[in-house]
């Protein structure tokens, strides 16, 4: 291959770098068509989450609403003897209002005819509401007391725009088109007005009698109960086996064989889990149903494997060089890790605790499977009630609300939704923060 | 001269700080350091030499039962520091580590402050009691690792903001804060810059005062400098070992003519 082997007449091509030969120019427009594609493919999916969230927005939104109407009122001593004494209190209770009420509304000189039927089409439940109040506060007997009381879920929803006046059948017992003129005169008087519906938050769910009522709380409460027992249960089970597969274990087949399996694990459907939950914790060790402490083990068994494997990469990404220094200086092996390793993997270990967290946040499937759909009309009553208690969690009561027939209840699911994507938005940001707090460079 | 301060009468009877006694080393199947047997003096700098994968580095983990968190490394053969064997099954490597101080080839201070980096030996041995000693045994080893002056306003600085060599000496200095008796040196100076060589050999060059030092070097003009001894492997083999001068001017084996020729390696 020396100059002598070739012929030395070849013409020498004329090399400019300003000039492209065709082989260079295929490479650019390859390039170019891969940068296209990448662009193309960020901005569809960009404009598929634009998408979810204007729709879960749009959708979900209008739960955090309510109409209500604020209403003065005043009940005598008597009329509070009289309710207290009957068989259907509430329903007396709600008698002495409507009657206020009608009579308030005919002396604002409004043509409309108004009777008591019209008003307890318009108003939710009126007569608990009161009851609960005078029951509390007899010091307020006798004396006039401004009432926000949520109209009824149809009056809701029509001024939240899904309910319109055509789609209002004539033999419809609920509502009528007539009610919905007296609803728009009194909302020009100021009587109708829509505030923040606190009652969505904090309250439970509810029967088809009281739709508009029904309220997130209580499955927020069963949520955060379970989230409680995998938290307490998976790190520290999982941080103690990562430790030691990954720091103390020999490495043989059987680590070999355990490892594979945990990640194997980690790909099992959530279902499965579930079953796995109803067979082993409610039909063997006879663990009470539908009660957060059984959803938090199951959901420990889901995590549990996210976080090993989390905790393991992040104890791997430890230079050995750190642990060789400890060692070095005479630190116990279990110094090492202690003092040395596992603070510099926090960031990781937490990241993934926080992730696995996050998931089974919003899993569905394995709830399902050990009751913890049911409906939940209460707040447990003690912590231990809150553990071992029949309760729901936020994604499953978005599933049964999404189930229901009412309209009202579509809206909700919706809101339900925001919700979980709040709660799981605002532990990705505490990720992120932990990460930061705890990030150093070696 | 190394040896000025003993007497002739205690030539005879001689202590050695450490004596390896038939070594044998194997990873896997690997045979990596085959049957060394030498003695190593106190308060003297001893240099290991050869090419690269010759052993150097397994030999100097022996000394200090680094190797023992290699999980494929088996050693066999008896090494004595100070008379007793520390393969024998009640030593505790860990106590025996404090007592063999090393000192790596990449820089690896803690990502903690530089207090802390000196501080953690003698904590976690006890060495010192309340706050105030603390401080005095870490001012003491940052001296004694010849950084103190250029660390000691800002000690709460993380030592990982330090230059490569204020690193190194820092790792020097965390390695004799523990009071070792022997200072193993890995390649202490092939990440650092010709004048943070220059720094660190010097160092060497006092800790010997007080350190039997043993040291793995690259550099056949660094074995030269700074150390009284040589040994010479080669392929896991013991080759040559005597006085440092001897072996560079007049080497009896042929392999370390040609090794320190630049013929091998
Ligand atoms: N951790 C290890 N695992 C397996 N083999 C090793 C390990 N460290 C070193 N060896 C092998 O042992 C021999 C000696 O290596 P080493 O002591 O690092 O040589 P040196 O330091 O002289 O370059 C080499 O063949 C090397 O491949
Ligand atoms: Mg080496």
């Amino acid at each position: 291959m020396t100059n002598n082997g070739m012929p030395q007449d070849l013409p020498i091509p004329a090399r400019s770098l300003k000039s492209t030969n065709a082989h260079s120019r295929r490479r650019l427009r390859a390039e170019k068509c891969f940068r296209a594609l990448g662009v193309s493919a960020m901005v569809t999916a960009l404009l598929f989450l634009l998408l979810l969230v204007m729709s879960i927005v749009s959708n979900g939104l209008p739960a955090f609403k309510r109409t209500i109407m604020s209403v003065d009122f005043v009940l005598s001593q008597e009329q509070f003897e009289e309710a207290e004494a009957a068989l259907l209190k509430t329903g007396v209770y709600s008698d002495f209002f409507t009657q206020s009420l009608v009579e308030t509304i005919q002396a604002l000189d409004i043509p409309i005819e108004v009777d008591q039927g019209t008003i307890n089409r318009l108003l939710g439940k009126v007569g608990s509401i009161l009851r609960e109040h005078y029951r509390s506060n007899t010091d307020q007997l006798g004396q006039a007391v401004t009432f926000e009381i949520p109209m009824a879920s149809r009056v809701d929803r029509y001024y939240k725009g899904t309910l319109s006046r055509e789609g209002i059948s004539s033999n419809n017992r609920f509502i009528r088109a007539s009610d919905l003129d007296l609803a728009d005169t009194l909302r020009e008087a100021g009587l109708i007005r829509q505030t923040f519906n606190w009652q969505f938050l904090t309250g439970v769910d509810s029967s088809v009698d009281n739709p508009g009522g029904a309220g997130i709380g209580a499955s927020v409460l069963g949520s955060f109960f379970m989230m409680l027992v995998v938290l307490v249960l998976s790190l520290p089970i999982g941080v103690a086996a990562s430790i030691y597969l990954e720091e103390f274990a020999a490495k043989n087949w059987l680590t070999d064989f355990i490892e594979v399996n945990i990640s194997n694990l980690a790909a099992v459907p959530s279902i499965v889990f579930g079953i796995l939950g109803l067979a082993v914790f409610i039909q063997f060790m006879h663990l009470p149903q539908s009660a957060p402490l059984v959803g938090g083990l199951v959901l420990t068994l889901m995590t549990l494997p996210t976080i090993i494997i989390s905790t393991r990469a992040s104890l791997k990404a430890v230079p050995p060089s750190i642990r060789d220094a400890a060692l070095a200086v005479g630190a116990s092996k279990m110094q090492a890790v202690f003092h040395h390793v596992l603070p510099l993997a926090m960031p990781g270990i937490l990241t993934g605790t926080i992730i696995g967290l996050a998931q089974a946040l919003g899993e569905t499937a394995p709830l399902l499977l050990i009751g913890m759909v049911g409906f939940v009309a209460r707040y447990p009553d003690t912590i231990l009630a809150g553990f071992e208690g029949p309760n729901s969690a936020i994604p499953a009561q978005i599933f049964n609300w999404a189930s229901r027939s009412d309209a009202i209840f579509a809206e909700k699911a919706w809101g339900g939704i925001i919700i979980l994507l709040l709660f799981l938005m605002s532990m990705n940001i505490v990720a992120v923060l932990l990460r930061r707090r705890f990030e150093r460079r070696w | 001269m190394y040896d000025a301060s003993h007497s002739d009468s205690d030539v005879v009877s001689r202590e050695y700080k450490i004596s390896a006694r038939g070594v044998d080393v194997f990873y896997g199947d690997n045979h990596a350091i085959k049957e060394v047997t030498a003695d190593f003096d106190d308060k003297t700098v001893t240099a290991f030499i050869g090419p690269s994968g010759c052993g150097k580095s397994t030999f100097l983990r022996c000394i200090n039962r680094m190797n023992d968190t290699i999980a494929s490394a088996r050693v066999m053969g008896e090494i004595l520091v100070d008379g007793e064997d520390i393969y024998d099954p009640q030593v505790d490597p860990v106590q025996l580590r404090a007592r063999v101080g090393m000192v790596f080839q990449k820089p690896n201070p803690f990502p903690k402050s530089i207090f802390d980096n000196v501080a953690y030996g003698p904590k976690i041995h006890g060495m010192a009691r309340g706050k105030a000693e603390l401080q005095d045994v870490v001012e003491s080893a940052l001296r004694r690792g010849a950084i103190w002056d250029e660390v000691k306003d800002r000690l709460d600085e993380p030592g990982t903001g330090l230059s490569g060599g204020q690193q190194q000496r820092l790792c020097i200095a965390r390695a004799v804060a523990t009071e070792p008796e022997i200072l193993l040196m890995d390649e202490p100076c092939s990440a650092l810059d010709p004048i943070a060589t220059a720094q660190i050999e010097e160092l060497i060059d006092e800790l010997r005062q007080n350190y039997s030092v043993v040291i793995v070097t690259h550099s056949m003009q660094q074995a030269a400098r700074v150390s009284q001894k040589t040994a010479f492997f080669h392929l896991g083999n013991l080759v040559e070992y005597d006085d440092t001068g001897q072996i560079f001017t007049n080497p009896k084996d042929p392999r370390t003519e040609s090794y320190i020729t630049g013929r091998i390696g």
